[in-house]
């Protein structure tokens, strides 16, 4: 009896350290995400625009795959969704820059137009005033 | 006997005050990451600039921080939190770059419009 008792116990643990190791499943799409996420990154201008961001996601990657040839799968999953978080703040602050830009380079060259100008753009109308100016 | 009595019910109260003490002090243990991630999140929150115009990506860094908060209250996994904390950290800041976007691209469309 207490023979069996000790074998039901064996196989409780070893079924126990099983169930725990392979509670983490390979974390194929993360990595995948993680690419994808590099290269709008990329596409973005980011290695020019926001280059440490862009750097930080690809060490995290290569770090990624390394934990996924080791079987590390936890370290593997955290470490990819960290470099693809890095990734899209790295697209984001590529385009904010990008836009930031253009906004400046159009408030440097934008002038308001002159009274006289918004007159003369003004859409001609039946007043007899508008009609004179019009046929001048 | 009643000073042995009254020396038991002193020892039981004892026993109850640090129990409780024990229950009420685990519960509060709070992981200082994590912390520091709510914090950012709610000031995040009462920015108007972010508020108007990344609210969306606000809520991911929002999502995040409530499966960071599940973790914490029910394994304990500081490894976990940490790494999550993280990514709501990260997630504030993209929301944030969004929000100066948008002001960017409303400044352009601004003076185009009134031409």
């Amino acid at each position: 009896m207490t023979i069996r008792l000790r074998n039901c116990s064996l196989v409780l643990m070893t079924i126990f350290c099983v169930g725990c190791s392979a509670s983490e499943p390979a974390p194929t799409n993360r990595i995948t995400q993680a690419d994808l996420a590099i290269r709008a990154a990329v596409d973005a201008k980011a290695a020019d625009l926001a280059p440490v961001e862009l750097q930080s996601a690809r060490d995290k990657l290569a770090q990624a795959r390394k934990m996924m040839a080791a079987e590390k799968y936890t370290e593997a999953r955290r470490l990819a969704a960290s470099a693809q978080v890095d990734a899209e703040l790295a697209e984001a602050k590529a385009e904010t820059t990008v836009m930031r830009r253009a906004a400046d380079q159009i408030l440097r060259t934008y002038k308001p137009p002159t009274e006289a100008e918004r007159e003369s753009r003004k859409p001609l109308t039946s007043e007899p005033a508008a009609k004179d100016r019009a046929t001048q | 006997m009643r000073l042995n009595n009254r020396l038991k019910f002193r020892d039981l109260l004892a026993l109850v005050f640090f129990l409780t003490s024990l229950v009420i002090g685990c519960a509060a243990v709070q992981n200082p990451t994590l912390e520091g991630a709510r914090e950012a999140y709610e000031k995040a929150l009462r920015d108007p600039l972010i508020a108007r115009n990344a609210g969306a990506a606000l809520g991911r860094a929002g999502q995040t921080l409530q499966t960071a908060d599940k973790i914490w209250a029910e394994e304990h996994d500081a490894a976990e939190v940490e790494h999550l904390a993280y990514i709501v950290q990260k997630r504030i800041e993209i929301a944030r770059t969004i929000a100066q976007r948008r002001v960017a691209s409303e400044e352009i469309e601004q003076p185009q419009s009134s031409r």
